[in-house]
């Protein structure tokens, strides 16, 4: 009886130190896997989304970089609309990551969000583009404001500072176009020789550019210089020029530099130069986020054009044109992404 | 005195009222008034800009002009027919964007020009009859269900593009728009030949009867034995077709790998409609007032950059005249002979 009991006693020792074992080894597990969690930072990435090559190339950066820094990129599509974008930037912070990445569509639209985000202790590194705050705590951007006074006194100095110059807007009220009328009046004004043509808001669109510059062309008027906000406009632009028939075709600047607008000038021997506006800047975004997650101090504004391999492109153009690769490519891009990556993003020609 | 009085101020009340009658009963004389009135107000926008503007007139500029009526006039001409059936089609933009993809994409290593404007115009056929079956069949209001299209194509766009649009327009086809008939572009004579065949359709035959009976009242015309979900559905399916055809010239013009090409023919179209006369609540309109609004719409714009006016004034500018015209368009209908 007594040697029955002490075998029940040894049973129920052993399985409570079974179980003991086992809560320990639960408790020890759960604690490790929380600390890894704790390890991996969440970047937001609450990008312009699937809409165009720029945002192809920007986003195939980012992913990359983030793989690259062991980080977890949480991806947000703004679908190429502020309006879109503005629900996907709240949810994000909703998730309270350790640091976001905005590409803000909506310079006024944004801001507040961006502010909530700042005030909840999330840091924000904003991708070239600007909000109506300084409440943020990284921008990275190429500036067009200053990037394009140089290409701007460029265009003049070709123009022997007189004639006529067509000018070519971008979105009217979009920040970029904004900056790139800022730096570019700011030249202009200097040279009172210099007629501007105002040929009318291209909007962006390859299509609208190329019609405005026809109509402009057509008009009689002789052009000593043109200018486009953007690269759509400038291909539209210098389309317009190649199909009108028009030799030679006068100088040209302010376009971002991408392989198609490089090949148009090459094919066609304009005198062109071009800002860089490149989509490999989401490198620095993602790199400056997790810096800023960690803690670490991070500058206020990182200008990229200021960066040597991100400076704006001067004659002879060659040197930068890649024929391997397709239009869209933007300079620069296929220093980061190896081709198998630029193949996956339909940039193999 | 008090019947002087008032017999003075019975006179002078009926001035303008006898001036309102006198235009009520010119314009209560047929439809066709109504169309002149696009026709007149481009007559004289023709003479005012002899005068001002007189760069408006080299042959360049009219070849310009001309090129960029022919995209709009097509796809307004489809739009016309949606819209005299009383519907809409927000989808036309759409399906300039993906012919031009499919074009860049087939002819990107071997020329396949054929098969990729065959392939094109099927897509165009394609989205319409999907259209039309939703608004008829399913009674999904045409905004909607054109919207929705709009999204859906704009969307496998971009998943099989992943926003970068592949390819070349190829040379053999850019001729279509750039050539023509001396300063005639080709693309015109298209439009033209279309909006002829449209017009004797319209006027002539059988199936124009349909259309406007079935936008005027479909119920009416549900009785008289007129399958509305037949006459609808082959709007759509013409508006989707002529979107691609139009999509296929501003590929050829462009010649260049632009996925937004269409994105401005959606409301350009149905203003271009509406300023030539054609009324969103269907049964009312014709290709010659499509055709003048497309006209008038473009030679506008065309003037703001000829003249370099500030372009932030260009939508005030299209605004206006839109909202004039469909002034007077509303004044002559509401005349109690009509």
């Amino acid at each position: 009886m007594s040697r029955q009991y002490s075998a029940v006693g040894r049973r129920a020792r052993g399985a409570v130190a079974v179980a003991a074992v086992i809560a320990l080894a639960t408790t020890v597990a759960v604690n490790a896997s929380s600390g890894a969690r704790k390890a991996q930072l969440t970047i937001a990435f609450v990008s312009q989304g699937t809409s165009n090559s720029w945002a192809a190339q920007l986003d195939a950066v980012a992913r990359k970089t983030a793989k690259q820094l062991g980080v977890k990129l949480v991806y947000y599509n703004g679908q190429g609309d502020a309006t879109k974008q503005l629900p996907e930037l709240q949810t994000a912070i909703a998730t309270h990551p350790d640091a976001m990445v905005v590409v803000p569509l909506g310079q006024a639209a944004d801001t507040g969000p961006v502010e909530r985000a700042m005030s909840a202790g999330i840091p924000v590194v904003l991708c070239d583009s600007k909000i109506n705050s300084d409440k943020y705590t990284s921008l990275v951007n190429p500036n067009p404001a200053t990037a394009t006074v140089p290409l701007t006194e460029w265009l003049a100095k070709k123009m022997n500072y007189k004639g006529n110059l067509l000018y070519i807007g971008g979105l009217p009220g979009n920040g970029t176009t904004i900056l790139y009328d800022q730096g570019f009046n700011s030249v202009i004004k200097k040279y009172k020789n210099i007629k501007v043509v105002n040929g009318g808001n291209a909007n962006y669109s390859i299509s609208t550019a190329k019609q405005l510059t026809a109509t402009a062309i057509a008009s009689g008027k002789k052009f000593d210089g043109t200018w486009g906000v953007g690269g759509e406009a400038v291909t539209g632009i210098l389309q317009a020029y190649v199909d009108a028939g028009v030799k030679p075709i006068p100088p040209n600047a302010g376009a971002a530099a991408t392989n198609g607008s490089l090949r148009l000038a090459i094919e066609n021997k304009v005198q062109a130069a071009m800002l860089q506006f490149p989509p490999v800047d989401s490198k620095v975004c993602v790199e400056t986020a997790v810096k800023a997650a960690k803690g670490q101090k991070v500058p206020k504004e990182i200008n990229i054009s200021k960066l040597s391999q991100y400076g704006n492109l001067y004659p002879p153009l060659n040197r930068y044109y890649k024929s391997q690769y397709s239009d869209d490519l933007y300079v620069g891009t296929d220093a980061v992404l190896t081709k198998a990556e630029l193949a996956a993003i339909h940039l193999i020609r | 005195m008090r019947d002087g009085a008032g017999s003075a101020s019975l006179a002078a009340n009926e001035r303008p009222s006898a001036a309102r009658s006198l235009l009520v009963d010119w314009a209560s004389g047929g439809s066709w008034r109504v169309s002149v009135v696009p026709i007149a107000a481009a007559l004289v926008a023709g003479v005012l800009l002899a005068v001002f503007e007189s760069d408006f007139y080299r042959s360049q500029n009219l070849h310009v002009l001309m090129q960029q009526c022919s995209v709009l006039g097509i796809v307004t001409l489809g739009q016309l027919l949606v819209l005299l059936v009383g519907g809409i089609d927000l989808s036309v933009g759409a399906v300039m964007n993906a012919t031009l993809i499919i074009i860049a994409v087939m002819n990107r290593h071997h020329t396949q020009i054929a098969a990729s404007i065959v392939l094109s115009l099927c897509l165009g056929v394609a989205v319409g009859l999907v259209n039309g079956l939703l608004v008829s069949l399913r009674d999904v209001p045409p905004f909607a269900a054109t919207l929705g299209m709009l999204a859906c194509i704009q969307g496998a766009l971009l998943v099989y593009t992943k926003g970068v649009p592949a390819g070349n327009i190829p040379k053999e086809l850019r001729p279509v728009a750039l050539d023509g008939v001396g300063i005639v572009p080709y693309s015109l004579i298209i439009c033209l030949a279309i909006a002829l065949v449209l017009w004797f359709v319209l006027r002539r035959g059988t199936y124009g009867r349909k259309i406007y009976a079935v936008g005027r009242s479909p119920e009416v015309a549900r009785r008289v034995a007129i399958s509305t979900t037949n006459v609808r559905v082959s709007a759509y399916v013409m508006c989707g077709l002529f979107a691609a055809i139009a999509g296929i010239i501003l590929s050829a013009y462009v010649g260049y790998v632009d996925p937004t090409i269409g994105g401005n023919y959606n409301l350009q179209s149905i203003a271009a409609a509406v300023v030539g006369g054609v009324a969103f609540t269907g049964g009312e309109g014709s290709v010659v007032g499509a055709l003048t609004g497309v006209f008038f719409l473009l030679a506008l714009l065309n003037v703001v950059t000829l003249s370099s006016l500030n372009p932030f004034m260009q939508l005030i500018i299209q605004g206006a005249v839109m909202l004039v015209a469909v002034s007077v368009f509303q004044f002559l209908k509401k005349s109690p002979a009509n």
